[in-house]
C-alpha cells in the first residue's frame, strides 16, 4: 500500500527560485525522494539516487512527450532522438553522437585549446572584463559556428536561438511565451538549411553528405543541426560562467588548480555538479511506479532536479561547499544512461580548455557586478565583471 | 566478478579509463578493451568504480562465468 506523496505548494519556475533555486532544491529534498508540485503538476525527483536510477530506466521514465513542461514544445520535439526512447531513439542517438565522439573530436581538440588560449590571453591584456560576453559566449558561440559551418546572419542569431530553444522547454508561463517566435526562427532555419549553407569541411557540412549517401533518413540532417545548436550553445555558456564565477569566489581553489594542472577534470567536474547549467527536465511516467513508498501514476510528468540531485548529501559529503579535488565524475549535470548529454565530450574538451588557459595566464582575479536573471531552463549569469586581473 | 561492456552503449568517453586503468584501456579506435578478466581486491573496486561512473550506463559487473 504506497504513502500519499509529500507536497509543497512551490512553483519551481517562479522568479525567486530561478534566481537560487539551492534553498528550495535543499528543502525539497529534505522533504522527500519524491515531491509532489501541484502548482507546476509533475512530481519532483530531488535526491541523488532516485534521479540516478530514473535517468537510468527509460522504460519507466519516458522521453517521449515527457521532457519539456508544455504540451507545445513536446509536440515541437517529436521525431528527435531528445525526445524518444530506445529502440527508436537509438538510431538518432548514434546519428547525433556520431560527430561528437571524444574519438572524432580528437581532430579538433588542438584548434580548441588553441582558440582558448589565445581568447584568455587577449582578455588577460586588457586587466579587465564582462566574462559572460567575452569569455562565456564568446568561445562556444566560436567553437560551434566552425563545428557546424555557420556564417553570416546565421553566426549571428546563434545565441538568442539557443537561447529560446532551452527557454521554451519551461512551464507555458511569459517566458516560454515569448520566446516561442524566436525558437520558431531556428527551427524554421533548420527545416529548410541546405548544405550550401554551411562552411565545406564542416560537420554540418558532413552531415548532409551523410544524408545523400542514404547514412541518415532523408530530412533529418536539418534536426541534427537544430539539436547542435538548441543544446550545445547555452549550456555551454552557463558552465564556462560557472568556472569564471566559482573561481572568482574561492580564490584557494583557483590557486589549487594554478599549482596543479591534473586538478583540470576534477575542477571542471566540480563546477558542473555545483551549478549543473539545467534547472529541470521532464520524464513522462508510463506506468504506475513507486518511489520510497510514493506511487507516482501512470501519464504523470516527472520533473528531474539535477542540482537537488547535485547537492544530496546522502551522495556527495559536504555537498555545499565547491572542492576542486573532490572529482565528482557521477554528477547529474549531464543526465545518465541512454540519453545522457550527446555532446559532453565537446563540452568537456571546451571546459577544461578554458580552465586550462585562465590557470595558465591569470595569477588572480575579482569580481565585480553578477548579475543572475530568472530563466526556465539554463541556469547562467546574465553579467560577471571580472577585474583587478593580475597575469601570470 | 567480470566486466562487461556493452559496445552499442559506449561512445568512448573515456571516463571508465581514469577510474580503472589496471581493468582496462582504449584501443586505437577509442573502444573499451578489458584486460582483467576476473576481479578482486583493487582490480574489482576500480571496475566498481568505472561501473558507477560511465555516463552511458555501458558497463555492468556480473557474476556469471
Amino acid at each position: 500500500m504506497s504513502k500519499a506523496p509529500v507536497t509543497s505548494d512551490i512553483d519551481l519556475f517562479a522568479d525567486d527560485i530561478l534566481v537560487d533555486a539551492y534553498p528550495t532544491y535543499k528543502a525539497l529534498r529534505d522533504q522527500a525522494a519524491v515531491v509532489h508540485l501541484p502548482v507546476n503538476q509533475v512530481y519532483a525527483l530531488t535526491r541523488y539516487d532516485v534521479i540516478r536510477a530514473a535517468l537510468g530506466d527509460p522504460a519507466t521514465f519516458s522521453s517521449v512527450k515527457g521532457i519539456g513542461f508544455n504540451p507545445a514544445v513536446n509536440d515541437a520535439l517529436q521525431g528527435t532522438s531528445l525526445a524518444s526512447d530506445p529502440p527508436v531513439h537509438t538510431q538518432l542517438r548514434a546519428t547525433l553522437a556520431a560527430n561528437l565522439t571524444p574519438r572524432k573530436l580528437r581532430a579538433i581538440e588542438e584548434q580548441i585549446v588553441g582558440k582558448a588560449e589565445a581568447l584568455v590571453h587577449r582578455l588577460v591584456q586588457g586587466g579587465g572584463f564582462e566574462a559572460m560576453d567575452a569569455l562565456a559566449r564568446a568561445f562556444p558561440l566560436e567553437i560551434v559556428a566552425d563545428l557546424i559551418g555557420f556564417t553570416g546572419d546565421v553566426k549571428n542569431n546563434m545565441l538568442r536561438w539557443g537561447q529560446a530553444a532551452m527557454e521554451v522547454i519551461g512551464p507555458m508561463n511569459q517566458r516560454t511565451i515569448e520566446n516561442f517566435p524566436i525558437a520558431g526562427e531556428l527551427y524554421g532555419w533548420c527545416s529548410q538549411v541546405t548544405a550550401n549553407d554551411l562552411t565545406p569541411g564542416s560537420i554540418g557540412r558532413g552531415i548532409f553528405e551523410a544524408m545523400d549517401r542514404g547514412e541518415i533518413p532523408p530530412g533529418s540532417a536539418g534536426h541534427i543541426i537544430h539539436q547542435y545548436l538548441g543544446a550545445g550553445v547555452d549550456t555551454t555558456i552557463a558552465a564556462i560562467g560557472n568556472v569564471v564565477a566559482l573561481f572568482g569566489r574561492h580564490p584557494e581553489q583557483f590557486e589549487r588548480v594554478r599549482q596543479d594542472p591534473s586538478l583540470v577534470p576534477s575542477a571542471f567536474s566540480e563546477v558542473l555538479r555545483y551549478y549543473p547549467p539545467v534547472h529541470a527536465w521532464g520524464r513522462r511516467v508510463t506506468r504506475d511506479v513507486e518511489i520510497e513508498g510514493v506511487l507516482i501514476p501512470q501519464g504523470s510528468q516527472a520533473a528531474i532536479l539535477f542540482g537537488a540531485g547535485n547537492r544530496d548529501e546522502r551522495h556527495y559529503p559536504n555537498p555545499d561547499v565547491f572542492d576542486v579535488a573532490r572529482n565528482p565524475a557521477d554528477h547529474l549535470s549531464f543526465g545518465y544512461g541512454a540519453h545522457s548529454c550527446a555532446g559532453q565530450g565537446l563540452a568537456r574538451m571546451e571546459g577544461h580548455a578554458v580552465i586550462t588557459a585562465l590557470s595558465r595566464h591569470v595569477r588572480s582575479f575579482r569580481l565585480g557586478d553578477q548579475v543572475k536573471k530568472p530563466t526556465n531552463i539554463t541556469q547562467a549569469l546574465d553579467k560577471l565583471m571580472v577585474q583587478d586581473v593580475v597575469g601570470a | 566478478m567480470k566486466l562487461e561492456v556493452d559496445v552499442k552503449r559506449c561512445e568512448g568517453h573515456g571516463l571508465c579509463l581514469q577510474a580503472a586503468p589496471k581493468v582496462l584501456h582504449h584501443n586505437e579506435n577509442a573502444e573499451v578493451v578489458i584486460d582483467v578478466e576476473v576481479l578482486t581486491g583493487d582490480a574489482l573496486a576500480q571496475a566498481e568504480a568505472a561501473v558507477r561512473i560511465c555516463p552511458m550506463a555501458a558497463l555492468r559487473l556480473t557474476s556469471e562465468p
